[in-house]
Order: structure tokens, then C-alpha cells, then sequence
């Protein structure tokens, strides 16, 4: 029984989030600010998948647009840890 | 004339050398093109994330200018050209340069606070049985306390 409910309340939690961005209501993303767009990458420096991050359709896209300008300016890793 | 927000990747032991110099270079480049700077900003010499024309490591300068859109190729082009560049990032700002930077100062401060916010949930979870985990005072909970 607390096994259930623990797991239902996990469930739940994770299910009530939104996406982080429209959550904070910012308007846009920068792509200087590695220490945010880090957390939307694995740890071999992937970008995180909508499913994973959680992020809406726009923010996504912009997302992913940031962490392209960052890893051209050598701000973060194209691969590897 | 259109804001934009330039981001020049400089060879770190030129810049230690003379810094000055590196950041005349850059600043007289933007200027030739008919650039109006703004905000110049020099970020210390960090480590990069891989080897950029072998370098690992990096001094950053961010320029905010405005200049007429015409010039921005050639001025990215002539970034090639000189040796103290070893990258270059121009974007173009859909807003002013001054509602812009109060933008990004509002970013910042919303990611402080959601990071701090952050921080406060993860020691929360980290509590439940963790070694940090505030204890209550020993024999305070005492088993059979009740009866």
C-alpha cells in the first residue's frame, strides 16, 4: 500500500508539470546562459527531447536554436563530458 | 541601422599580452563598418568546451551595437581575416538595445530565483533520510514515548 501510494504520488507530479519556460514567464531563452540550457542536455552534451525536458513546441525550438549558438561559440559541448 | 548583439571569441594569450589592443581591434572593426557601440563587455578568460584553432581556452566579448544591416557580412567576413578573432556570433535583436538588456537582466533574475527555488526542493528530498537531514534531538522520539 505505501509503495502505491508513493508511486502515485511521484506520478502525479510529474504529470502536473508544465513546461519550465512558460511556467516562469520569460520570454525568450538566452543562449549565453549555459547553466540553464545544461540542464536541458544529457551528460554527453545531447539535447534533451521534448518528452524528457518538458518544454513546449516554442520552447523547444528555441531551446535547441540556443544550445546550437552556445556550442559554436564553444560555451558547450558538441559531445562528450 | 538595426540592434544587434556581437559576440567576438579572442585569443586569450594576445589578450593577456594587451588586452587593450585585442579590444581596440574589435571595437575599431564594428566602427569601420559604421557600428554605434552600446555596451562593451569582456568576460574573463574561461575554459572552452573543445580545442577552437587550438585553444582551449577563451576570452569572450560581448558588444551590443547598432549598425546598418548592409555591413554586417562584410564585417563577419573581415572577422576571418584577422588572427586575434578565433569566432564571432552577430544576432540581431528584435528590440532596442536598451529594452533588450532590461529584458535580459529580468531573465537572469527569474533563473536566480528558479535556481535557488531549485536548490530548496532538491535539499527537501534529500532530507528524507539523508545524512544532512535535520534530526530530531536524540531520545526525543523514543520508542514506546507514548505509553
Amino acid at each position: 500500500m505505501a509503495i502505491k501510494e508513493k508511486r502515485d504520488k511521484k506520478f502525479k507530479r510529474v504529470s502536473a508539470r508544465r513546461c519550465r519556460f512558460t511556467r516562469l514567464g520569460v520570454e525568450f531563452v538566452d543562449w549565453k546562459d549555459t547553466g540553464t540550457l545544461q540542464r536541458l542536455c544529457t551528460g554527453q552534451g545531447k539535447i534533451l527531447g521534448r518528452k524528457r525536458s518538458g518544454s513546449c513546441a516554442g520552447f523547444q525550438r528555441r531551446v535547441s536554436l540556443a544550445i546550437k549558438r552556445a556550442r559554436y561559440m564553444g560555451l558547450m559541448p558538441y559531445v562528450g563530458s | 541601422m538595426h540592434p544587434y548583439e556581437g559576440m567576438f571569441l579572442v585569443d586569450p594569450t594576445l589578450h593577456a599580452a594587451d588586452s587593450e589592443a585585442v579590444e581596440t581591434t574589435v571595437k575599431s572593426l564594428l566602427e569601420k563598418h559604421g557600428a554605434k557601440i552600446q555596451k562593451f563587455e569582456r568576460w574573463d578568460e574561461r575554459k572552452l568546451a573543445f580545442e577552437i584553432k587550438g585553444h582551449k581556452r577563451g576570452v569572450y566579448l560581448l558588444v551590443y551595437f547598432e549598425m546598418p544591416g548592409e555591413n554586417v557580412d562584410a564585417m563577419r567576413r573581415e572577422t576571418r581575416i584577422i588572427e586575434t578573432i578565433l569566432r564571432q556570433m552577430v544576432i540581431r535583436l528584435d528590440e532596442d538595445i536598451d529594452t533588450y538588456l532590461v529584458k535580459s537582466a529580468a531573465y537572469y533574475e527569474t533563473m536566480k530565483v528558479e535556481a535557488e527555488a531549485r536548490r530548496n526542493r532538491r535539499e527537501e528530498q534529500d532530507g528524507f533520510g539523508g545524512r544532512d537531514a535535520p534530526r530530531a534531538p536524540y531520545g526525543s522520539s523514543a520508542p514506546g514515548g507514548e505509553y
